[in-house]
Order: C-alpha cells, then structure tokens, then sequence
C-alpha cells in the first residue's frame, strides 16, 4: 500500500454541455465519484443525462471525456427518440469532432434494469465489460436512470426489510465507487422525490445538505430512498419546478387578451457537493438540450 | 544497555538478536506470550529472559522510578506531558474555544453529522492545519488522509491550503515587524505533498491499511493526524452477523487509539447518522452502534440549527458540554458570522 500523490490526482470533470451550468458545477461531473440528481417526473432529469452521455464523447480539450458510455435505465420506455433529437443537434454544433458517418448514438451503450438485484449483477458484468473494450472508445461514464424506480415497491415498511434495503444501498454504492475509481468513470444516478407532510423540516425534522427545504410545483418535497442512501452519494443536485404567472410583455400582434401567461421555471441547485458552495442557476430545455439561463 | 551484555545463556542472546532486539528498550513493550512465539521457547523461558531484562534495566535508570510495572506514568507527568501537547485549530475560533484548543493529539475524536454538513470540509480543513509550522503556532507535522467514501476532492483541498498560508501572511504582517526574515516559504504544493492519501474501497482493506499503518508511522514519524473518513462507509453493507462487526470494530478502534499513543498524534474519525427506533418513535444517531460509541474519547456531533451549522460535543472525559455555530466558506472552516451568542455551554 502506498499513499497517492495529490498532486497528481486530477480531478477530472466531464461537461453537460452547456457553459452556465459547468460553471456552477466548476466544470462539470467529476470523476471517481457518485452525483446524484433528485427531481420529481418531468423536472429534465432524464434530459441531463442524455445530454451527459452525449458529451462525454468530446475530446479531453473540449470538457468532455473523450468516452463511450454506459446507460442503464429502470424507468421504461428508454427515451430513443429524444435521444436520437438531441444526438443531431449535438453532432450539428461539434461536427469538426466526429467522423461524416458517425454516429454518437453508437457509443451509448443502454441496458435496462429490473430490480435491485439485477442492478448488482449487471455492475459485476461491467467490470469485464469495461476491460474488455480496450480496444474501442472506453467507457468513462454510467448514468443510472432512475435508482429510486429499483427501491420503491420491492421492499415492506418493516424494520427487517429496511435494514436489508439500506444495506443494498451501501452495496451498490461501494461497487459503483470502486468501479468509478478503478476505470476512473463518471457516475450520475437520478432519484425521484417524496411529498413532506407535517410541520418539520425533512425526514424526522432532519435536515440533509444545505438547503433548508426543497420546493417544487409549489410543493415541500424531500429526495427518495431516505438517510442512508444519502450518505452513499458524494454530490447531490436538486431540480425545481414551478409555474410562475409572468405578464406577456410584448403585445401579441392579433392583440387578443392574453395578458398573463404561464413560465415554466426551472432551477438547479447544489444541495451538497464536496467541492461546490450552496449555489444555483435557472435553466431551460428547448428541443437542443439543456441549458442555464443568467439572469 | 545491550542485549550482548544481559546475563542470560549464550543460546537465547543468539535467539534474541537474530530475531531483531538489539536493545534492552526494544523489549520493554513485548509480552512473554509474543517473545516465546518469535523465539521458539518456551513461555516460561521467555519470562524469565524478560526478567533479567527488567532488572537490568532497572538498575541501569536508577534514578528512582518506582514504577511497578514498565511504562507506567503518574498522573502528574501525564499532567505535564499532556500540557506539553499542542493542538490541531479547526480554523473557526468558537470551535477551538468548546474543543479546548483544538483537536487533541494522543486522543481519538469521533465527528459525525448528516450528508453535507461538512464532515469532509472538516477533515481537509484538519489535514491542511496539522502543517502550519511552530512559528504560527501549528505542529508542522504531516497528515494522513484514508478516504473511503471519494468525497476527497484536491482542488478543495488546494483552496483551503491557499486560505491558510494567506492567513499565515496576514498574521506575518500584523505581529511581526521581521518580515522579511520569517517569509512563509509554504506553497499549496506543498501543503498537498504533505497529506498522505489513502484510497480505500472495501472494509478489508481498510483494516489492511491501519494494520500497515503501524510501519507507515514509523517510516514517517512526522505525521501528526490520522483522518478516516468515514470510518462508517464500509462496514454498513454485508454484514449479516453483527456481532462479527463489532469485534472487527472494536479491533481497528484499538488499533487506532494505540496509534495515536504510540506516535503521539491526533485520529479523527468521521462518523455518519442513521435513525435509531427507539420506544415507537425515530431517533438520529451516529452510525455503527451503541458498542462502538464507547471506543472513542471524544464525540462531536454536528447539526442544523436553522441556517447554521452547530458543533456539539457530545462525548469528552475533560471538555464540558458545548456547542458553537461555525460556518463553511470559500477559504474553509471559519467562526459563524452570526453576530449573536456563539458558544453555548451547558
């Protein structure tokens, strides 16, 4: 055993594509370490991980990992068709770095996951997957979409059964970090949320990261899978999303009266992060992608 | 004194210094049990070599120290040895105030709080400040980092050891008119060089690592802190028989606290939470359970206080209840900015 240097221990980050965001992230999702995205449905998680496994293909130079990617989802049906949507655009603005007849969908390797269980036979297939795929683009990246799906129904609410539901949790996380350590990999899972009721601040009046209370669709909310998953995560995100009532400012030209319109607001916050302060940043999805908005 | 000279058969000086004990101080700490087995004689041959050992080393340090058995201390020079120690800053005055100076040394501190509290802020912040020099009123010494989890993250660490060597200006600047003459020559580089990282990713090889650690610390006899975080990760998955899990425990904590005596250095073990049922209703406590809280000297607990970040000592055989606000920034660990009452002692 020997202790690494740390001055060569580079943390690497791979970005989501988009400056704003990288910025607030301080370059994007690190290496040899778990981030976690906690939204509820339809908040743009599924969308940074798409967007993620597509840049993680460009060059080092570029912020990306210069990588394939492994991609495995729970949540049926696997989004192919966004995929394919956001793929050309992304090809369309980094053409100079892919061949004429490449495709980048070819470097996104998608498994579907059924139960925990098959979660953990499948990482222990990834090992020699990885090593073996030498020869082509590596793979530096796993996105899990979503963790939470794998937990929420499997399992009783008695104390025997959540006892082995939390040591499943640290299972899978270790053998996540190892891997991530060992081929130097990217991870990102998602995870949904659960609605908080009564009068305290998290569960059990327990309070998890920086932010006081997380709020979305006018909702308290607090990530899924409880304390002890929480604590096998290295990063945490969170994403908000709220209808806000803004008036239109320009006059429609066929002057009709629709005065007030409804926005969707998206935000991103970093709930705790090793290396990130409490900070955050609204965002937009449009049909190329991901993107932060500065105000 | 030399092995050569004790007054024990020819035979078991050969057994003595062909097994490495050149020196009567090299067998002051080994048992009769150990030294029979390394020998390969019989325990009661191996008693009595210790015997004549003792003796002569009792009459070779005859200035009264009436010690009945070898290495025992009164307390009054473990007073003064203990006086004599100094202490690892955490950066944030209040916290140093409730801790008694800072982090000991030759004491095992247990810190525990939920995900994002800043449990590893802590430990990086420890690791930089173990390296201030004595002229700032610092050990000077090394650190080791065992990172578990891969929460360790080096451009943190960097902006933190940045922080501390500006703050090691800035007091340069202030108290001292010789400026030129004491000019910090640190470098983050080099605070970063200084801390020993360890990446751990099973709890066997955890145990492995602080096993070895034993001749790590006396191939770097500079390292005055030990940070493990989190000493919890590993051992809250496969573990179906937990009474196996608190004697491995048990054992590495042993291990951990002879460390800190034997090299007169600081441990600091991150610990995390978990619900506790207790009578129908959900408790937090530290990880690892109600056996392993016994094995450390001192508890801190840190937790929300609405906006704030509270440390709370829970557990310390010479420090009172207390807690004090600190708060996290750029530059590291530092007091809240709360104008109000910081320090709360109960």
């Amino acid at each position: 055993m020997k202790p690494q240097s740390l001055l060569q221990l580079t943390s690497q980050k791979c970005t989501i594509g988009c400056p704003i965001l990288d910025r607030l992230l301080y370059g994007g999702i690190p290496c040899e370490s778990i981030t976690e995205i906690v939204a509820e449905s339809g908040s743009g998680k599924t969308q940074i991980c798409l967007q993620l496994s597509l840049h993680a293909q460009l060059p080092v130079s570029h912020g990306g990992l210069a990588a394939s990617s492994l991609y495995l989802h729970t949540e049926f049906p696997f989004p192919f068709r966004r995929l394919h949507q956001l793929c050309l655009s992304f090809r369309s603005s980094n053409a100079h770095h892919f061949p004429v007849n490449d495709n980048p969908c070819d470097r996104i390797f998608v498994q579907s996951v059924h139960t925990a269980d098959h979660l953990l036979e499948i990482m222990s297939k990834t090992d020699p997957f990885i090593e073996n795929s030498k020869n082509q683009v590596p793979v530096r990246l796993i996105v899990i979409d979503s963790i939470a799906a794998l937990f929420r129904s499997d399992f009783d609410n008695t104390p025997v059964e959540l006892k082995r539901r939390s040591s499943l949790f640290f299972k899978i996380s270790s053998k996540l970090k190892a891997l991530a350590k060992r081929f130097n990999l990217a991870v990102l899972v998602t995870n949904q949320v659960v609605d908080l009721v009564g009068p305290n601040e998290g569960i059990n009046g327990l309070r998890i990261g920086n932010l006081g209370c997380l709020h979305t669709s006018g909702r308290r909310v607090c990530p899924a899978l409880g304390l002890a998953w929480a604590n096998c995560v290295n990063s945490r995100l969170f994403l908000s999303r709220n209808e806000e009532v803004i008036r239109e400012e320009n006059e429609k030209s066929n002057g009709q009266s629709c005065d007030f319109v409804k926005k969707k607001m998206r935000k991103l916050y970093v709930v705790f992060a090793p290396h990130l302060p409490e900070s955050s940043c609204e965002f937009e999805i449009t049909r190329e992608g991901l993107f932060g908005v500065e105000r | 004194m030399e092995i050569w000279r004790l007054p024990i058969s020819a035979s078991q000086r050969g057994k003595l210094i062909s097994a490495g004990y050149t020196s009567l101080s090299s067998l002051s700490s080994i048992s009769s049990s150990d030294l029979a087995r390394e020998l390969k004689v019989s325990e009661s041959e191996a008693m009595n070599i210790l015997k004549v050992a003792s003796h002569s080393r009792g009459s070779e340090t005859s200035n009264a120290s009436c010690s009945i058995v070898e290495g025992a201390q009164s307390a009054w020079d473990m007073l003064h040895d203990e006086e004599s120690l100094m202490h690892i800053t955490t950066s944030s005055a209040d916290l140093d105030n409730i801790l008694g100076g800072g982090i000991h040394c030759k004491e095992v501190t247990e810190i525990g709080g939920v995900p994002g509290i800043g449990k590893t802020q802590l430990g990086i912040q420890i690791a930089v400040n173990v390296q201030i020099p004595n002229d700032f009123g610092g050990l000077g010494g090394k650190a080791v980092y065992i990172d578990t989890e891969g929460s360790f993250m080096v451009e943190r660490a960097f902006q933190i050891a940045e922080a501390c060597i500006e703050d090691m200006s800035e007091y340069n600047r202030f108290l001292r008119k010789d400026f030129q003459e004491c000019k910090i020559k640190m470098q983050p580089q080099d605070i970063l060089e200084n801390i020993f990282y360890f990446r751990i990713c099973s709890y066997t090889e955890q145990i492995a690592l602080i096993n070895y650690l034993d001749k790590f610390l006396s191939e770097h006899k500079d390292v005055k802190v030990i940070v493990v975080d989190s000493v919890t990760f590993h051992f809250r998955q496969d573990f179906d028989d937990m009474a196996l899990r608190t004697r491995v425990l048990s054992g590495m904590a042993l291990k951990l606290m002879n460390l800190a005596n034997r090299f007169s250095l600081a441990v600091v073990l991150l610990n995390q939470v978990t619900t506790k049922h207790k009578e129908a209703s959900f408790q937090l406590a530290l990880a690892l359970g109600d056996c392993w809280s016994h094995t450390c000297t001192n508890r801190i607990v840190l937790y929300w206080n609405g906006n704030e970040r509270y440390a709370y000592i829970d557990k310390s055989p010479s420090l009172r209840s207390a807690s004090a606000a600190y708060s996290i920034t750029a530059r590291g660990i530092r007091n809240s900015s709360s104008s109000c009452k910081r320090i709360k002692m109960m």
